[in-house]
């Protein structure tokens, strides 16, 4: 904590992260003074835009942070358990930057408060995934105030209660997507289990840049025991990519193979189509090649390695969010819609849109950081 | 209301393409300006055959007031429901605005009213057949041609009763499994 103190470092970075949030505040106050149709992109055609991706990458965070974390003080693998109250408080602050990004995209959150409430739908996917995920919050807050409390026997039942909730929430938000017989590239069970995967790897990638930065920030050397975390840190890392890699082949084989309606235009539009830079480059080559490449031979995968490949794979995975949102909706609903181009449909996030993801990425950053900066995370000062 | 079920029956060989049942819904419907803002269309078919041997089809349609709506299915605080008649309606009220619906809807017949701040859709002019005396829907009633017919589905003796018993027809996305209330004569 006293780590912090006189680092010039730490002074530029939450000049960095104030700005970033005086951004999100500035396309806030625009949408609420001119509303959504006049300052968002989405259309009739394409309602979720990038706010929703940021939603989904930012809850995907948080509940890999949670599932990572439990291997520890869930699971009793005794390596992972130092990094709990780190990984359960920056879950925390995920998911409620997430929350925020997606009250942005609601044209009525406080109506939303009301009626989840006395209008439940139960067949509603997104019922579920709301109600899931503030279940999920309570426990992860609980099992927080245990773990900086020490008492761990309370932590390990709130932390049981929270991993069920953060898998049953995070397939439930797969399912929002899933449960779409009209979206062909969404349609079906995959998604679901796809995002549980995909939350492995995005848990392994920020915990690995959380205690490299924190050791970064201290100016001591990094002790043997974290070092050696590091070292299972990445190897768990190559196998939660390799599966995710696993799964993407799988998502695009059956997108293409017999060219099912629906289906093969949009996944066409991730292969060789207006989103195929983001794949290529983003998804496959910063998600999740370079950091196979890293943590693969054993003279890479040292903590600043394991640090540049959770890194490398965030940055992708924030473009895995956003085109499997957006290609989910290119195809048209309709025949003969006249704005096609090369037969899909078009969007692109307007500046607000933007600067409301700068916004509640920056937010996050900065709470988290206010958090090491005032909170005892170390395991040992309880 | 509890025993009729209404559906339209359109007859696209008659379509001219001339927009006025999207003009008279917007006007009769107080339906936003704006490009994206519409409860009904008209779909351009694609040019058949070559010259001097050509044809082509215009398709009007709107919501389709599914017997399984996916809209009704999905909305987390049902503000979507369907009537006892069949019309599938919009609570403005209870719409968070999530826009769920619109992604679940295989026909693209919603859209975000920012003038109701709710999601809004054909409602076969609910406030004109429950009107003393009856009317049509404004796109029924406005049609040059004749395209559309409205009624009462649960009345053998109505008109759209009597052509779907004279008449093959079809319905939009029957593979969704969504049961529209749309019937196009083949």
């Amino acid at each position: 904590m006293s780590a912090f103190n006189n680092r010039p470092n730490l002074y530029v970075w939450i000049a960095i992260l104030l700005l970033g949030m005086g951004v999100g505040v500035a396309g806030v106050i625009n949408v609420l003074l001119n509303g959504h149709a006049q300052v968002y992109n989405v259309t009739r055609e394409i309602p979720w835009g990038i706010l929703i991706a940021t939603y989904v990458f930012l809850v995907v965070s948080s509940t890999g942070l949670c599932l990572i974390s439990s291997l520890g003080h869930v699971f009793g693998m005794k390596q992972f358990e130092f990094i709990g109250k780190r990984a359960i408080i920056l879950a925390i602050l995920t998911l409620l930057c997430g929350f925020g990004a997606i009250a942005m995209e609601l044209n009525h959150p406080i109506r939303m408060g009301i009626y989840a409430i006395t209008s439940p739908n139960f067949s509603s996917a997104i019922w579920w995934m709301g109600t899931l995920y503030g279940i999920y919050l309570m426990f992860l807050c609980a099992e927080f105030y245990f773990l900086m409390r020490g008492m761990h026997k309370g932590a390990f039942t709130m932390g049981v209660l929270g991993f069920t909730a953060a898998v049953s929430a995070h397939s439930n938000l797969g399912a929002v997507f899933g449960l779409l017989e009209a979206r062909a590239f969404w349609h079906g069970s995959f998604l679901p289990i796809y995002f549980i995967v995909s939350a492995l790897v995005s848990g392994c990638a920020l915990i690995g840049m959380i205690v490299y930065f924190n050791h970064k920030s201290s100016g001591a050397p990094m002790p043997q025991k974290y070092r050696d975390f590091m070292d299972s840190l990445g190897r768990l890392q190559i196998l939660c990519l390799m599966t995710l890699i696993f799964f993407v082949i799988w998502k695009i084989i059956p997108g293409i193979y017999g060219h099912p309606p629906g289906k093969y235009e949009a996944t066409m539009a991730i292969i060789n189509g207006p989103f195929a830079f983001n794949f290529w480059f983003f998804e496959v080559l910063l998600g999740l090649v370079i950091p196979l490449c890293i943590l693969f031979p054993k003279t890479t995968r040292t903590p600043v390695g394991v640090m540049y490949a959770g890194l490398s794979s965030t940055v992708g995975i924030f473009f895995m969010r956003y085109d499997l949102v957006i290609v989910g909706q290119l195809v048209s609903m309709r025949e003969g819609t006249a704005e096609l181009v090369d037969g899909l449909l078009q969007y692109s996030p307007s500046a607000t849109e933007l600067a409301i993801v700068i916004g509640s990425i920056s937010t996050c950053l900065f709470l988290y950081t206010l958090a090491e900066r005032l909170l005892p995370l170390d395991p040992d000062e309880y | 209301m509890k025993n009729k079920r209404f559906a339209i029956v359109l007859d696209t060989d008659r379509c001219i393409d001339c927009k006025a049942c999207t003009v008279a819904c917007k006007a009769e419907n107080n339906v936003p300006l704006g490009p994206d803002n519409y409860r009904n269309w008209v779909v351009t078919g694609k040019l058949r055959g070559s010259y001097p041997n050509l044809g082509q089809s215009f398709i009007p349609s709107q919501c389709q007031h599914c017997g399984n709506a996916p809209c009704e299915h999905v909305c987390p605080t049902k503000a979507t429901t369907t009537n006892p008649d069949g019309i599938v309606h919009v609570d403005d009220d209870k719409c968070i605005g999530c826009k769920y619906c619109q992604t679940a809807c295989p026909y693209n017949a919603r859209y975000y009213n920012e003038e109701t701040e709710a999601i809004d859709k054909c409602t076969f002019c609910t406030q004109r057949i429950y009107a003393v005396p009856a009317q049509l829907p404004a796109c029924v009633e406005t049609c040059p041609t004749k395209v559309r017919v409205f009624g009462d589905l649960n009345d053998p003796n109505s008109e759209v009763s009597l052509l779907l018993a004279k008449n093959p027809s079809k319905v939009l996305k029957p593979a969704m499994g969504t049961n529209p209330h749309l019937f196009y004569l083949d």
